[in-house]
């Protein structure tokens, strides 16, 4: 491959600027893991099925195996590794994830943790069955449902107050 | 290798004084920080220079021959490395199967010429880039030479299969009993193809260093997978490293080395550069086995009052083409009630498939589909309460076996369970409880899965600062090997569990057998507790005996460590920490490697040990038949119209032994709960009849349990310390859960709808 097949971006995560050339078929995905190492981000099915890759995109969730790297150019991204505050104290929903015991294997987790996150800030955190229906698009095979809806729960209720 | 810190800050974590730290205690995860800012790196996450990006190419028939393959597109690709097919791939040595069966001396090829299921792998294409090698891979022109295929279990062409002996349990005289009782009852039940789906999905990278293979890879079993890629590369065992710090889920499927881990290393060695392959979703479905199809009779006799007098099984499941699987459908059937007269058998099906795998209690969880039915349906006939039939027919003495259970809090699920559930305001008729335009209907089953039980080993140092390292080549998909490990060694040697840095998922450290059948808790716990007490032992031995000691003129017989600090058991004399005494005394360290081996054992047993499933230790050894159990109350509402099918309450009593960590035990049945839903309402791989292909091979189609499916689950604890089953008295956790959900389910779609639906999952058009 030639290097003019490539062009070069600027991707805004986590309020630092990256410079990176991709070409330009590359997801948002693959730019963050492969060409970044932001790891964090995980990829489940690569079909924009299973939710393991949601970041924010302008303080939106966003399914970044369906984004291609360049779509996000001029906005900034959110991943899980921006979270939680640069002293490493942890967002609300992290930490509630950690005490609800709401992941085990913790692949569908960033994922679950990036929507719990938009998922408050739309107001859609209002009843369990709310939480059930906002977080449905992320899945969890390992089963974390229930821990995961009272995680949600104890956060919306921190962040509120 | 990994290393978990577990000082996260997080402030209801607890700490040593609410007993949380002790082998029993609620701690939080301590693998879970990094799980929950990304910082944890899964196998393949690794970054490493010079990495090439391989994707494999399916066939897209299931039976015949590949005439040709066209690479002449894809080799001209950009930055397309190489094109890998069964015409210049180099052969492999077949290696040997996981009891370490000798293979035959016969090459093996990860790609495939001759066609035995869609899906299987025929090429791959290595590239500079991902991007590059998903373009160029679709570039492969594949040629075939179709052939007729089995396509399923119903298909015409796949007969009565062939019998497997092994598999059949009889005592009495089963037929003349079941013929000459007052009450019978026959059915079929029938479950399909259904898939692990881990949300990681299978990959690795591979990397040669000389004749060093280091294979970063998902793994439920980081010994066994490292023995077959030396067999495979006819390398040293020693040669081979597997490194799998993270596991996203397995459920079964990622504990054996795969082919496409073959392809993977044999291009990382063509190419002398590390190669990363990780399979595409649809791949996941046909690159390994999911949970075969299974179809299965059951007849009881009965008594008038609904005491069993006889049970007739049969079984079928399907394997593939060319390898076997066989998925012990008589398992549970042959020891959850009392039953003079018994009679179970088994065939296998060859049908071209990919050949089926473990997937959450494999054998034990179909044949509860059958068994906890059947007992329902012959409640109904008799005319007596589901569970009163359980209770009549409870099982005092493993059945089978003939010997007592090591230990069977059964009865107590029931009784707990029932209770929790409100199970007494129930009312028996079918269709008889409704609210509005939904059918309610109540449910119950067991479920069991044996206590499988191994030789364990780990390393445990004491540093000198005082921390500990606990190392094991074990690992940790979820279940809590972290936590447990850490628990287990500070409580062992008196220490907090904040200063336990445990250590897993690289086969460089004390090896471990198959994380599988729930068996790594009762096997690490005890590996880790016996090493820990073996390095205990001798701190306080240097601390009695040597003359640099602070406790040499004490005397003193013993000495006790706690949180961290030794002392005399009198309260006499000095109180020094574990940091300050190795300093005293002038060491860095104190190791311990501890194994519960049987103290003769060779190299060779050893290597067998960890390597296969060979000296795995029988359940029903010596005079205990050792088991879990659980019972699941369930509540469906049924929409009258539709037919649709909502879980809205779940009820669980089990009996897992002592739990080294409620907390996680609780979230693992939870999830077994979850996954049993998604057996009984949503999963199944459906076969296209004309192409033998999985045609809903993704996370869109193939319904996985969603967030929105899954009501409040309660999970109670009944199990009580069972010493016959490890040395901590734990039994098995993870497989459990799932074993008895899908029948409660059914029951209890029965009592809402009066249909009684035989066949996997329950969807709306077999209701309406």
């Amino acid at each position: 491959m030639t290097s003019k097949t490539r062009i070069p971006i600027q991707l805004q995560i986590n309020g630092r600027q990256h410079e990176l050339e991709v070409e330009p078929r590359v997801t948002l995905l693959d730019a963050l893991r492969d060409h970044l190492g932001l790891t964090g981000t995980k990829k489940g099915c690569d079909h924009g099925q299973c939710g393991a890759c949601t970041v924010h995109v302008d303080g939106e969730r966003v399914l970044a195996c369906l984004t291609l790297a360049v779509q996000a150019e001029g906005r900034a991204v959110t991943s899980i590794e921006g979270l939680a505050q640069e002293d490493g104290t942890l967002h609300a929903v992290q930490a509630a994830f950690l005490e609800q015991d709401a992941f085990q294997c913790g692949y569908c987790t960033p994922g679950q943790i990036m929507s719990a996150v938009a998922c408050i800030r739309e107001g859609h955190a209002g009843s369990d069955d709310e939480i059930r229906e906002y977080m449905a698009g992320n899945l969890c095979r390992c089963g974390a449902y229930p821990h995961i809806v009272a995680a949600v729960r104890q956060a919306a209720a921190e962040v509120a107050s | 290798m990994t290393v978990h810190m577990k000082r996260h800050g997080e402030s209801k974590r607890g700490d040593a004084s609410d007993g949380r730290e002790a082998v029993g205690g609620r701690l939080s995860r301590v693998d879970g920080p990094p799980k929950i800012t990304g910082a944890a790196k899964y196998a393949v996450e690794q970054q490493l220079d010079g990495l090439a990006y391989a994707v494999l190419v399916e066939s897209t028939i299931a039976a015949g021959k590949v005439r040709s393959i066209d690479t002449e597109a894809a080799e001209s690709a950009p930055g397309v490395l190489r094109v890998l097919t069964p015409d210049n791939i180099p052969p492999l040595k077949t290696a040997s199967d996981w009891l370490g069966t000798p293979p035959p001396d016969a090459p093996y090829y990860p790609l495939a010429r001759d066609i035995t299921f869609s899906g299987q792998h025929v090429a791959a294409v290595v590239a500079e880039t991902f991007e590059q090698a998903v373009a160029a891979a679709a570039l492969v022109k594949v040629s075939y030479d179709e052939a007729p295929a089995i396509v399923d279990l119903s298909d015409a062409k796949a007969g009565d299969g062939i019998p497997i002996d092994a598999m059949t349990k009889e005592w009495g005289d089963a037929e003349a009993a079941f013929a000459a009782a007052p009450v019978r009852i026959c059915a079929a039940y029938n479950t399909p193809r259904e898939y692990q789906a881990p949300m990681e999905p299978h990959g690795l990278i591979a990397r040669w260093q000389g004749d060093q293979l280091t294979v970063w890879e998902p793994s439920q079993w980081l010994d066994g997978m490292a023995r077959t890629y030396a067999e495979w590369f006819g390398v040293p065992f020693e040669n081979v490293r597997l490194v799998s710090p993270y596991i996203g889920g397995g459920f079964g499927s990622k504990a054996l080395a795969l082919g496409h881990g073959a392809v993977a290393a044999i291009a990382a060695r063509m190419l002398e550069r590390p190669v990363r392959l990780v399979m595409t979703r649809p791949q996941t479905f046909t690159g390994y086995g999911g949970r075969a199809a299974t179809r299965q009779t059951v007849t009881i006799g009965a008594d008038a009052e609904g005491k069993i007098q006889s049970i007739v099984h049969r079984g079928v499941n399907e394997t593939s083409i060319d390898g076997m699987w066989v998925e012990p459908l008589g398992s549970t059937t042959s020891i959850m009630y009392a039953t003079p007269n018994f009679s179970s058998r088994q065939n296998v099906v060859r049908v071209n498939s990919v050949v089926p795998g473990a997937m959450r209690a494999p054998g034990e969880n179909p044949s509860a589909f059958g068994i906890e039915s059947a007992i329902d349906e012959l409640a109904y006939e008799v005319g007596i309460d589901p569970l009163e039939i359980r209770l009549r027919n409870y099982a005092e003495e493993d059945p089978h076996a003939k010997k007592a259970w090591s230990t069977r809090q059964l009865r107590e699920a029931y009784a707990v369970g029932a209770e929790r559930f409100g199970w007494s305001k129930r009312s028996p008729q079918p269709r008889s409880m409704r609210d509005g335009n939904q059918l309610i209907g109540w449910g119950v089953a067991a479920g069991t899965y044996p206590v499988r039980r191994a030789y364990g080993e780990a390393m445990v140092r004491i540093l000198a600062d005082g921390s500990v390292e606990v190392e094991s080549s074990s690992i940790d998909m979820g279940q809590g090997t972290y936590t447990i490990l850490a628990q287990t060694a500070a409580e062992t040697l008196g220490v907090p569990a904040d200063n336990v840095v445990v250590k897993l998922g690289d086969s460089r450290f004390a090896r471990a057998g198959v994380t599988g059948g729930s068996r790594l808790a009762g096997v690490m716990t005890g590996a880790v507790h016996k090493a820990a007490s073996a390095a205990l032992d001798e701190l306080v031995a240097l601390a009695i005996s040597d003359p640099r000691s602070p406790f040499h003129a004490l005397q003193a017989n013993t000495l006790v460590v706690a949180n961290g600090r030794i002392a005399s058991p009198r309260g006499d004399g000095p109180e020094v920490s574990i940091a300050e005494l190795l300093a005293s005394v002038g060491r860095d360290r104190i190791e311990a490697k501890g194994d519960t081996m049987p103290a003769n054992s060779t190299a060779e047993e050893r290597y067998k040990n960890y390597t296969t499933i060979a000296m795995a230790l029988p359940h029903t050894e010596g005079d205990y038949s050792r088991y879990s159990w659980c019972a699941h109350f369930i509540e469906v509402r049924v929409d009258e119209d539709f037919g649709t099918v909502r879980v809205s309450r779940v009820v669980s009593a089990l009996d897992s032994g002592r739990l080294y960590n409620p907390k996680l035990a609780e979230s693992q049945w939870k999830g077994g709960i979850i996954m049993g839903i998604g057996q009984a309402l949503l999963e199944e791989g459906i076969v296209d009849r004309r192409h033998g292909r999985i045609v809903n091979n993704n996370l869109a189609d193939y319904l996985v349990p969603t967030n929105a499916d899954i009501p409040d689950i309660e999970v109670i604890s009944v199990g009580i310390p069972d010493p016959h089953s490890s040395a901590l008295g734990g039994k098995g956790v993870g497989e459990l859960a799932i074993v008895g959900v899908a029948p409660a389910i059914a029951n209890a779609v029965f009592h809402a709808t009066g249909k009684r639906i035989r066949d996997l999952p329950i969807t709306l058009e077999k209701l309406i």
